[in-house]
């Protein structure tokens, strides 16, 4: 079940004006009128306001979505038990039993779509197929509201690798002549997992439609951890405390078994004995902050609809569908530092400007400043005009000299008899003491360039790269 | 690493580790002339720490050509280099960028003042971070730096009068300063491009002016 831009159902939200709700910098919905001038979603929001300057910015509150959504949540379990929230708009509502129990998939969906309509309004789209990436993908491909797939493969068959959500991965498939889910699932998979290792065989397993762990290992009882209050917390400041401490030690728990969970069962018991139960699913294992926001914004929930009667007496977080992917989770030093230094380069940015804080990449060329493409940190690196593997005759052996001036310095040079005898360094000569070359570069005369010869002088305190052109010398790079 | 470079690197004596890689909390000074082949040597420096996270170079001229750093073994993805001609910011700038990386690589514009540098210095010890100055003009504030490179004599290999190309540089540099227990040492470190960067202690001085090519 999923409502499309949920995050744009807000109270604040103005009816019939073009709308986006901005994130972190970064536009993350907006609603059509905003959209037809051009917003799209992961947009830098100044980008965004440019293109549509009447636009309505919203900031993202998650824990209020969190909120609303919680409405539609419970009215689909009244119907359907342990459904699991993926995010505010979207649910995965496993309907094997229930499907028997109301009398067939049509039946089970029209409640489920009315119960909806009432508690969330209109505008949910529903999907039903084996798993939930199928069902997410049938959702999303329901313009009517309702999409059941009779055959999940055959209907997966047909999609796009793009739908995986893992762009590097899909463009190589595409590169491969692979460019559905259908041909992706027609590969034996060994040669998919020797290729692209696991993420290639959890990609081939969506493909086929084998969502969901295969066999989810059993896990040991004592890995559910509980936090009880006396006297009860009726307090979300202090609730959010306790959150944190018990998502440490649940995801620390799970440390030795080699996993983190892709779902997390948040239960609360209220002092009056009410015991309420939501399952919080992501498609990346949980991590510890990931577990707390979650377990954050379902007490808010709670809280707000009167859920907790009496105040929130105990706590409990279980685990579900490990995935060893979790072991990545351990490098989270390595995470935290590389955010540490985005951070210390953005202030850099802040200082000097963003074109003067540069990231490079390789291209081919011939003279040394030419096989740099500078681009601006933070942006994506552009792709290379001059390949980089290609052979460029007449290029300059390595080692590169690490100083290129931006632009040809004149020097002077004295020659003997056409071969360079002495440099000017500053206010001295400097012999000569061996010297290569020249290496011709013809220029690229159509364009106005002539042709320069190039030397690499050695004197006794460095050497150096220069080039003849139009009778005079130019100093192009040092090696420092 | 050729096997070759490994047993030398493995000569204990007379060895400054910081030559190994620019160490964490430590300042590095390369002192000597443009062209000494300074500026290659603390490049390949960031080889180590760019393992552990992305490492700046402060540019001031605006002249670093990033595939010398490549060739030393820094990738380019883990290479990010700041441009910053004004003194007054140069110190601001460099401060941020040891906030947050593990290794800073800077060229030090002329007329910095000593405070600024010894601040700096503090920083870097304080944030773990490696610091490696290299002034543009002058010598760096004694004490500042916890081991010193003096590039001495540079000679190149492979280079003759008007055949070959350049292939092999041999870069005699004194040690001093804590990181050689205040004794000067004289070594060799040999760079032929590559990433295996060999330094050959010597417990000599190099005769001044040696012949190159």
């Amino acid at each position: 079940m999923w409502f499309p831009g949920w995050r744009l159902r807000r109270p604040d939200a103005p009816p019939g004006e073009p709308c986006q709700v901005v994130g972190d910098g970064v536009v993350l919905a907006a609603n059509s009128p905003a959209a037809a001038a051009g917003v799209a979603v992961g947009m830098q929001r100044r980008q965004a306001e440019t293109l549509c300057p009447a636009v309505v910015t919203l900031a993202a509150d998650p824990g209020a979505e969190a909120a609303a959504f919680e409405a539609v949540a419970a009215a689909v379990e009244d119907l359907v038990p342990r459904v699991e929230v993926v995010a505010p708009g979207l649910l995965f509502v496993p309907v094997a039993g229930a499907v028997g129990y109301y009398g067939g998939e049509g039946p089970l969906v029209a409640r489920v779509a009315a119960a909806v309509e009432a508690a969330g309004g209109p505008g949910a789209r529903l999907g039903l197929a084996d798993g939930p990436f199928a069902a997410r993908l049938a959702a999303e491909s329901a313009t009517a509201g309702l999409v059941i797939v009779p055959d999940t493969r055959a209907f997966l068959a047909g999609l796009e690798v793009a739908v995986l959500n893992r762009e590097e991965m899909a463009a190589t498939l595409r590169w491969l002549g692979i460019s559905t889910l259908g041909a992706l699932a027609a590969l034996p998979r060994e040669a998919v997992a020797s290729r692209f290792g696991s993420a290639g065989l959890e990609a081939h397993r969506l493909a086929s439609g084998e969502d969901r762990e295969a066999q989810p290992r059993p896990l040991p009882e004592d890995l559910v951890v509980e936090e009880r209050f006396d006297p009860p917390l009726d307090d979300l400041e202090q609730a959010a405390f306790a959150t944190r401490a018990l998502a440490h030690r649940l995801i620390q728990g799970l440390g030795p078994w080699g996993g983190a969970p892709h779902r997390v069962v948040v239960e609360a018991e209220s002092a009056s004995g009410l015991v309420r139960s939501r399952t919080w699913r992501s498609a990346d294992p949980f991590g510890e902050a990931e577990v707390a926001e979650r377990v954050r914004w379902q007490l808010r929930a709670w809280v707000e609809s009167g859920g907790v009667p009496g105040g929130l007496a105990v706590l409990r977080l279980a685990p579900a569908d490990r995935s060893d992917r979790g072991r990545q989770l351990h490098l989270g030093d390595d995470a935290a530092s590389e955010l540490e230094a985005a951070r210390a380069l953005a202030r850099a940015q802040a200082l000097v400007g963003p074109e003067a804080v540069l990231a490079a990449r390789p291209q081919g060329g011939r003279h040394p400043g030419e096989r740099v493409l500078w681009h601006r940190w933070g942006d994506p690196a552009p792709a290379p005009e001059r390949d980089p593997r290609a052979p460029w005759p007449g290029h300059l052996p390595g080692p590169s000299p690490a100083l290129v001036p931006p632009e040809p310095r004149l020097l002077e040079v004295e020659w003997d008899e056409g071969l360079p005898e002495r440099v000017r360094l500053g206010s001295r000569w400097e012999p000569v003491l061996a010297w290569a070359g020249p290496w011709r570069h013809t220029g690229r005369w159509w364009m106005g360039e002539g042709a320069a010869d190039r030397y690499q002088v050695v004197t006794s305190v460095g050497a150096f790269l220069f080039e003849v052109r139009d009778g005079a010398c130019y100093l192009v790079a040092v090696y420092d | 690493m050729p096997e070759a470079a490994r047993a030398e690197a493995a000569v204990p004596e007379a060895f400054p580790r910081a030559v190994a890689g620019a160490e964490p909390g430590r300042v590095l000074g390369l002192v000597g002339p443009p062209g000494s082949g300074l500026t290659r040597l603390g490049l390949s420096l960031l080889a180590d720490p760019a393992r552990r996270g992305p490492v700046a170079v402060v540019d001031v001229r605006g002249w670093l050509c990033p595939p010398a750093a490549w060739e030393a073994g820094v990738p380019p993805e883990r290479l990010v280099v700041v441009r910053c001609a004004e003194r007054d910011l140069w110190a601001r700038v460099t401060a941020a960028l040891l906030e947050g990386l593990p290794a800073v690589y800077a060229e030090v514009p002329a007329g910095v003042n000593e405070a600024v540098l010894r601040r700096l210095g503090a920083l870097a010890r304080s944030r773990r971070a490696a610091l490696i100055l290299r002034p543009l003009r002058g010598d760096l504030p004694s004490g500042l730096a916890h081991l010193n490179l003096v590039g001495e004599v540079v000679r190149w290999e492979g280079a003759g009068p008007g055949h070959g190309r350049l292939t092999r540089r041999w870069l005699t540099l004194r040690a001093a300063g804590r990181g050689v227990g205040g004794i000067d040492r004289v070594l060799e470190v040999v760079d032929d491009g590559t990433d295996a960067l060999r330094v050959v202690p010597r417990l000599a001085a190099a005769p001044a002016g040696r012949a190159a090519g």
